[in-house]
């Protein structure tokens, strides 16, 4: 059922994480990234939306994803954010272990992300019904709607249908075990 | 029209026009043909056929071409900053079934959400399909209270008719003996949630003058024959309805009324045709015919009929008359009373209560269900218990429970395998009721026609002039604090009452702009929706409404309409149009 959206991310499949598949060619042209940033956002998305028990952010397509919503979707004011917020990454990887960010280990990775949210978590605690934008918090707000509709997101991470035919209102959680896609 | 020579002439009479294809005009079409009346329906938007002119109607989420379907915001804000306005109506899924306010242009003396679309079905396509029947004391409301002028018919003129509607369009609904919420010809109600049933059992235990039912809503849940043979079937529970409905589930023009008007051969459908202004024959004393503009070629041309009837909803009907002068009507067609445009009315939202309930994570639901749960109103019913001091009429809550999905706080703390897997779980169950409040008709709410700005055929536009007053303002505060009394009602935790603001309009229920009445006087249509002024004209959309109540409108839009034209073909054939 997901044939299309698994090959999408073939080259990076089996590979054992973000600094193997950053090493690899990109096996799709971005159009609204630069190559280097196509590299970056592949990794951030894995790292935010990784494989587990279901395909990972990278399997089902989201840097595509991401890319296409830079291209079509994001006005000036966001591409910016997010644009600005690539570059701000990989400066400090550098700042702080001297390499561009794809090129940092899993965990200086995840340091680094972990200051992105607690700046972003500080933002909405401090005015919460509009928090200032912060890049890491709409990057992961597209890692996520591209992960959780994509056609692996929705049917194999949640539970999808498209033509229920019936509404049952009082169903054990476990006979459905997932959230619904839509 | 110099040239315009007798064949011309014939070839453009019929028996009957209608001007719109919505969910009025689409009944009116349908009531004609079937008639036997040859009739002609003059939509200014292009064609929209059932099933092949919906595009979007079976696409998958991954399909989509925006995040969610999500329309760009440089498009939004570029073709759609009113529709964008309610926040959820326009979307890649739905954008062709909205108007573009570029194109659209009208001029906000106030602030006026003015959310519609022009095609064949008109807003039957989008409509909340939320169908309950205006009772005895909204008929009465106005004579009791001194407010405006008196409904020239009662509960008892309509309620045959409500009957012959509903059967026909299928309504889902539980009968309750409500004397304020009229039971109806309905098939069976889809299911509560276990929250809403819960929500229902302790909130009528502690308020035992409130009910709490489901949402009566014009899905099909158990289709008639008739139903059936017009080709629809039962509602599959997508919930994606405003895509148009592949399954033909809920009434709109385009499955149902249309399609019936079809097969009598005496349908004449005519898109893309802008009636701009009624032709009055100062010999006859009638209304001979409109003017249409071509809104493809730009071309003019002039329609004929014994009997027209205005459908293209509160504002536009009321705009075309206001544009249909002659020195029998200066001031616009049939508005002697100088009603004509004004005591616009709405239902005014935006207000009520969320709350979040505990005690039933082990439990969820299966189907989206296009409907919710349903308070019919409690305050001011005419006894001494329910009687508010600081305001009049009153208003029902629609709501509902659930369980959000992956999609809450998308752009919320953490990262990861934790919060993915977290994600792929149902979140917390909330339960939340939204106000439907009444708002009285004021003579200077109104519209005006704009001669300084023209659209981009050449014609003018409307200037709108609604706001709300001290009567909603107190009731909104009622709306809130009972909505707050409910869910506590209930046990439910952490309630949290809300007034997110309202516009006039925000409801999507204009209406009063050609109000019934007894005295053409006071009134611009009488007791069959005629035109008090020139008979053979009638208004049957929202324009027609004296009083608004607080249920959703368009089941007395079509009943009145249904009346209306069995009023047509009668007085047309005792020779009285």
């Amino acid at each position: 059922m997901w044939g299309v959206a698994l090959t999408m991310g073939i080259a990076s499949a089996g590979m054992a994480g973000p600094v193997a598949a950053a090493m690899q060619p990109l096996a799709w042209a971005p159009t609204a990234l630069t190559p280097d940033q196509a590299r970056l956002v592949d990794v951030v998305a894995e790292l935010i939306m990784p494989a587990t028990d279901t395909p990972g952010a990278r399997q089902v397509g989201v840097p595509q994803f991401i890319d296409r919503a830079l291209a079509t979707y994001c006005d000036k004011a966001q591409a910016k954010l997010l644009r600005d917020g690539l570059t701000r990454m990989d400066a400090d990887a550098r700042s702080a272990n001297g390499a561009i960010f794809v090129n940092l280990t899993a965990p200086q990775q995840i340091e680094l992300l972990t200051r992105y949210d607690q700046e972003a978590a500080a933002l909405r605690k401090q005015s919460p019904l509009a928090p200032p934008p912060h890049f890491f918090s709409a990057l992961k707000e597209l890692v996520t709607v591209g992960y959780f509709t994509s056609e692996p997101g929705a049917t194999v991470a949640l539970r999808y249908d498209p033509v229920p035919g019936a509404y049952h209102g009082c169903v054990p959680l476990s006979e459905i075990g997932r959230a619904w896609a839509t | 029209m110099a040239n315009l020579n007798g064949r011309w002439r014939r070839e453009n009479t019929y028996d009957a026009i209608v001007v719109g294809s919505g969910i009025s005009g689409g009944w009116a079409a349908k009531e004609l043909t079937q008639k036997g009346l040859k009739t002609l329906v003059l939509e200014r938007g292009p064609m929209v056929r059932h099933l092949e002119d919906y595009p979007t109607a079976t696409m998958d989420p991954w399909e989509a071409k925006y995040p969610q379907g999500k329309l760009p915001p440089e498009e939004l804000k570029g073709h759609y900053p009113v529709q964008m306005r309610t926040g959820y109506a326009v979307t890649e899924y739905t954008k062709h079934f909205f108007v573009r306010d570029d194109e659209n242009p009208y001029t906000e003396e106030s602030r006026f959400d003015w959310i519609r679309g022009y095609h064949v079905g008109g807003r039957s396509l989008t409509w909340g399909r939320q169908t309950y029947r205006h009772s005895p004391i909204d008929f009465e409301a106005n004579a009791r209270d001194g407010v405006a002028v008196d409904w020239p018919i009662r509960y008892a003129d309509l309620a045959p008719w409500y009957d012959y509607v509903e059967r026909f369009i299928g309504v889902s609904g539980q009968n309750e003996g409500l004397a304020h919420l009229p039971d109806g010809q309905f098939q069976p109600p889809m299911e509560m949630n276990c929250v809403e049933k819960a929500f229902k059992s302790r909130a009528e235990s502690r308020f035992p003058d409130r009910r709490i039912t489901m949402g009566r809503a014009a899905h099909l849940t158990e289709p008639t024959e008739e139903q059936l043979s017009l080709g629809r079937s039962k509602c599959q529970h997508r919930n994606m309805c405003s895509r148009g409905c592949p399954f033909g589930a809920y009434f709109s023009s385009n499955s149902a009324t249309l399609v019936a008007a079809e097969r009598t051969s005496n349908l004449r459908m005519r898109p893309n045709s802008i009636v701009t202004s009624l032709i009055f024959d100062p010999a006859a004393g009638k209304a001979s015919g409109v003017r249409v503009l071509d809104a493809e070629t730009g071309e003019e041309s002039e329609y004929y009929a014994k009997v027209i009837f205005l459908c293209a909803s509160a504002l536009n009907s009321a705009g075309i008359m206001l544009n249909s002068t002659s020195d029998r009507f200066p001031n616009g067609f049939g508005n002697g009373s100088d009603q004509l445009g004004r005591n616009v009315m709405d239902h005014h939202l935006n207000v009520g209560a969320r709350a979040q309930v505990e005690g039933f994570d082990d439990k969820y639901y299966s189907g989206r269900r296009p409907n919710g749960i349903y308070v019919p109103r409690f305050r001011n019913l005419g006894d001494e218990g329910s009687a508010r001091k600081d305001y009049m009429r009153g208003f029902g809550y629609q709501g509902g429970a659930s369980r959000p999905s992956w999609n809450r706080d998308l752009g919320g703390e953490g990262f990861g395998a934790e919060r993915k897997t977290a994600l792929t779980q149902p979140g917390p169950w909330t339960m939340a009721l939204g106000g439907f409040g009444e708002i009285l008709p004021y003579a200077d709410n109104r519209i005006t026609l704009n001669h300084d700005v023209k659209d981009k055929y050449g014609q003018p536009t409307l200037k709108i002039k609604v706001s709300i007053r001290e009567n909603e303002i107190a009731m909104r505060r009622d709306m809130k604090a009972s909505a707050v009394e409910l869910l506590e009602a209930a046990g439910f935790k952490n309630v949290q009452g809300a007034d997110l603001g309202y516009a006039p309009g925000l409801g999507i229920h204009e209406m009063g702009t050609a109000r019934m009445g007894r005295d053409p006087r006071t009134s611009v249509l009488n007791a069959h929706n005629q035109v008090h002024e020139c008979t053979n004209v009638y208004v049957t959309d929202g324009a027609a409404m004296t009083s608004a109540s607080c249920v959703n409108p368009s089941l007395t839009y079509m009943a009145l309409t249904a009346r209306a034209c069995d009023h047509a073909v009668k007085a047309g054939k005792k020779g009285e149009l």
